[in-house]
């Protein structure tokens, strides 16, 4: 099939990357308060931050405990990738919330916000006086949201829950893994991002229904129950059969064939489900006869024509490279694609053209590459401004910035221990070691 | 001191304020919240009860889904159509490919179980885009529409003259979401150019896929199984929906205050790396990649899952403080002494051993049993941390437990064409102002032809018959 080369030229003009940071955000005037830790709550706000929202972090005296979570306790410039990864754009403060007189200065702050966020034990805001019926009193407009494991109300509200957790109580686990194997943790804290980007969109539902009406309210969301949202068929099949969705390796048990296969000389991920596309394998594959055999597309399901189907697949396969089997798909019309790993993402022109890695040259840390959030926004496109950054880093900026407060008036808020910055015998609430006390300070 | 008693007519005693407890015991609101006052409040505010009668954040909006084959493009209109967006769904005469993308091949009428999943709150249509006469309608219809979700190889709308270039001048407002693995544009688009977007594809080139599976380092593992592991779910195709439907709910913010419609590029693949935890900042920073890791973590551990007697129980211990107390609850003060800091507890060849030292106690007992020893462990005045679990639940196992059944996680539909199903609820429901629900399962193809033809086009029974005759519609 001819493509008409200038779509792709069109495309590219559309997104032209030099062209980022002249375009607009579209949420460029949304304030958002974090109280979170960890990953779920901070990635939420994180995918808002990407997008323009400006928000505002709060961190107790012990900081954020991902400062602490690394791989291989492995640190850079005294910063954590585990911290960095969901923590992009944000502002910083030292402040804990508990404490009446730093309650004063955040319901000043949420007078003058859009969103408040928390990931916190379910009431915890409200045992400091920080519930949206509080919230809403200072500000009528407040969209609040609560996000748990469970919840804030029901049976279960107030147990501890991980992103394991939701893994396993949700069955993403329990139908993960190889046929006849045991059950596998995903190899990223998956119930914790996926959940936060649900948590994002209903944010952006409540902003565009507030737009209408002028009204804010609360939402309560529950990370279990998300990962059961996202298990396609499973509770329809299992409620209809009596039986438990079993777990299949990277064979697809509602479309065949699409599975894993060993080529010659690595793997290739493979698919072909309609009529045309299942003849294009063929073709490929030079069976025609086994296209004549499983045309039809529920047929090639049935359990014992599907095994066959990728038992011929795989031998097929196993005489190819991988990048044979891609350009036959491309041909033919399937799907075919090698495993990427992140240094082919990092290394790869693909991503970087798309905006879909950027690289920024970060104010304490230089050069940084990184994914930015998508979708790719051909109007008000997503970007990356900064990186994580040491505790209370920010508190001049918004004291001063957003609230007015004098130098005089920060000076005393930080000697009563109100406001806190980073401590200096734990790095990885620090600057970088070779920090000359001015690069990145937002104000003054 | 003498106990105060009160006696009601029937003359027995209740003692003392054990009274309200015992009238009021919500505990199935109130769990075991640390403010009670709170969970009966989030309650009132959230009641599933009081949904029928809440607004509905979105039903300003018109979307057209014109995706074909893919989940992507489902659970992004599921997600607008749950808060009230009239959502059409276009699909071919002969219906959407999805729609057979069931497991075993197990159909329910015209639909498969994965599509009367998504079906939910969707008007359906069928019209045929590859007929030039089909194309005038489809035109006529994005005309009434603030958002277009697709799903079709790059170009290929394009080529037909309805691509985004083209009906960005008939509609200048519309938000054109187009999902697919490889995305509009890049240096890999001519592979785009003919290739199908799908699940696997889109987790196989997503990162994440490359560092799940059975852990590459622990020497027990049969070698056949160390490979790339996908997630059970269509986890590629749910990511991209969910990132395609924030950016829409983005784009339509935007649209709101300016009147400007845009193009949405979504590829599936983007969204599973851009959650790939640290990969790709620590391959920055440190020039090394990750290895599978299985149910090991290398940033955090014990944080696994380790085999019970009555199956698989997670389990975690990391912070000094809790590794202590998971090892005092299991008895062995020795592991504490041998991986006494985080970074023996990290390195890659010590997380089997302890692994299977644990396993050697939680073999031992039931999920339950080891629930209630940890549970002891935590009122101790002497505890010396927290230690924290979750069962592995089997599907069948979720659906009989109360928390779900209290919430509404599940909801069983009657319709009156497929019958009454069990599928799992909005999880907007919780929502106090605009509560996402679901008002009706799913329609088989073509079903709301004559309502939609009518309500947006003018086209009366008679005309549509004609279309029909012609393969158009």
């Amino acid at each position: 099939m001819d493509r008409d080369s200038s779509y792709e030229g069109f495309m590219r003009q559309l997104f032209d990357k030099e062209k980022l940071f002249e375009k607009p955000e579209p949420l460029k005037g949304v304030r958002v308060l974090e109280v979170c830790y960890v990953v779920l709550g901070p990635a939420a706000c994180d995918y808002l931050a990407e997008f323009g929202a400006e928000v505002i972090k709060f961190e107790g005296q012990r900081g954020e405990q991902m400062r602490f979570v690394t791989p291989f306790a492995y640190f850079w410039k005294n910063l954590s990738p585990g911290l960095e990864e969901q923590n992009h754009n944000k502002y910083w403060v030292g402040m804990h919330l508990g404490h009446p007189k730093a309650k004063e200065i955040f319901l000043s702050l949420v007078k003058k916000s859009d969103v408040v966020v928390d990931n916190l034990m379910p009431g915890r805001m409200k045992e400091w006086g920080l519930s949206y019926p509080e919230l809403k009193e200072i500000n009528p407009r407040i969209i609040q949201l609560h996000v748990s494991g469970y919840g804030s109300w029901g049976p279960w509200t107030g147990r501890a829950s991980y992103d394991a957790v939701a893994q396993s109580m949700g069955a993403l686990s329990p139908i993960t893994g190889f046929e006849g194997r045991g059950p596998i943790k995903s190899g990223v804290w998956i119930a914790d991002w996926i959940t936060g980007l649900m948590c994002a969109a209903a944010i952006m539902a409540a902003l565009n229904y507030r737009e209408r009406t002028g009204e804010g309210q609360f939402i309560d969301y529950s990370q279990v129950e998300n990962v059961i949202r996202w298990l396609d068929w499973t509770w329809l099949y299992t409620s209809m059969t009596g039986r438990n969705r079993e777990r299949s390796g990277n064979r697809d048990l509602a479309i065949s064939p699409s599975s894993l296969f060993d080529c010659a000389d690595g793997w290739v991920a493979l698919a072909a489900f309609s009529k045309e596309e299942f003849r294009g394998l063929c073709a490929a594959m030079e069976q025609p006869e086994l296209c004549d055999k499983y045309a039809e597309p529920l047929d090639r399901l049935q359990d014992e024509n599907a095994r066959e189907i990728l038992d011929a697949v795989g031998r097929w396969a196993a005489t190819k490279n991988v990048t044979e089997v891609e350009d036959l798909a491309g041909k033919h019309g399937f799907a075919a694609s090698r495993v990427l790993e992140v240094k082919d993402v990092y290394h790869g022109r693909h991503f970087r053209e798309r905006g879909a890695v950027q690289a920024y040259d970060d104010l304490l840390y230089g050069e940084m590459v990184e994914p930015c959030y998508g979708p790719r926004l051909s109007e008000t496109p997503s970007r990356l401004k900064w990186s994580a950054r040491p505790i209370g880093m920010d508190n001049e900026y918004v004291l001063t910035k957003i609230l007015g407060f004098t130098q005089k008036q920060v000076r005393k808020l930080s000697d009563d221990g109100v406001v806190f910055k980073w401590n200096r015998q734990i790095p990885s609430q620090c600057p970088p070691p070779d920090w000359d006390g001015k690069q990145g300070v937002k104000y003054p | 001191m003498a106990e105060k008693k009160d006696t009601d007519k029937t003359g027995i005693e209740f003692i003392g304020s054990d009274l309200e407890e015992e009238l009021f015991d919500d505990r199935n609101i109130v769990g075991i919240a640390i403010n009670k006052e709170y969970a009966r409040w989030a309650h009132r505010a959230t009641n599933p009860d009081a949904i029928p009668g809440k607004p509905e954040a979105l039903d300003d909006m018109v979307v057209i889904d014109a995706s074909h084959g893919s989940f992507a493009g489902l659970f992004a209109s599921s997600i607008l159509a749950e808060m009230g967006a009239e959502v059409i769904r276009v699909e071919p005469p002969g219906g959407d490919l999805a729609r057979q993308m069931t497991p075993y091949g197990m159909m329910i009428k015209d639909s498969g179980l994965g599509y009367l999943v998504e079906g939910r709150n969707k008007s359906h249509i069928t019209l045929n885009i590859v007929a030039e006469e089909g194309r005038q309608y489809f035109k006529k219809l994005i005309k009434h529409a603030d958002v277009l979700i697709e799903t079709y190889k790059p170009g290929y709308l394009d080529g037909l003259g309805v691509g985004y270039r083209q009906l960005h001048e008939l509609n200048p407002g519309l938000l054109h979401c187009a999902i697919h693995t490889y995305g509009q544009f890049g240096e890999e688009s001519q592979k785009a150019a003919n290739q199908p977007d799908y699940d696997i594809i889109d987790q196989a080139r997503g990162v994440i896929m490359s560092i799940t599976g059975e852990p590459d380092l622990d020497p027990e593992v049969p070698p056949q199984y160390k490979r790339p592991l996908r997630q059970g779910n269509w986890m590629g195709w749910y990511a991209g929906g969910a990132w395609a439907g924030f950016g829409i709910l983005m784009a339509m913010f935007h649209k709101r205050k300016t009147g400007k419609g845009q193009f949405i590029d979504c590829s599936p693949p983007e969204g599973l790396l851009a959650i790939a935890n640290y990969a790709m900042p620590y391959f920055h920073m440190s020039g090394r990649q990750m290895p599978r890791a299985g149910n090991y973590d290398y940033a955090v551990f014990p944080y696994t899952y380790v085999k019970c007697r009555d199956g698989y129980i997670f389990i975690s211990g990391f912070t000094d403080p809790n590794w202590t107390a998971l090892c005092g609850i299991i008895n062995r003060a020795d592991l504490r002494e041998q991986f006494p800091t985080i970074r023996e507890r990290l390195n890659p060849e010590n997380q089997p051993k302890i692994q299977h030292e644990i396993e050697k106690f939680t073999t031992r007992y039931t999920s339950d049993e080891i629930l209630q020893l940890i549970t002891e462990y935590s009122k101790r005045p002497d505890k010396k941390g927290t230690v924290a679990t979750g069962r592995l639940e089997a599907p069948l196992e979720v659906l009989q437990r109360e928390h779900w059944s209290e919430r509404r996680t599940f909801i069983r539909l009657e319709d009156p064409l497929y019958g009454e199903h069990l599928i799992q609820n909005s999880t907007f429901k919780t929502m106090s102002g605009t509560p996402g629900r679901i008002k009706w399962l799913c329609r088989p193809i073509g079903a709301d032809n004559e309502l939609i033809y009518q309500k947006f086009l003018g086209i009366g029974r008679g005309k549509l018959q004609q279309l029909k005759e012609k393969g158009i519609v």
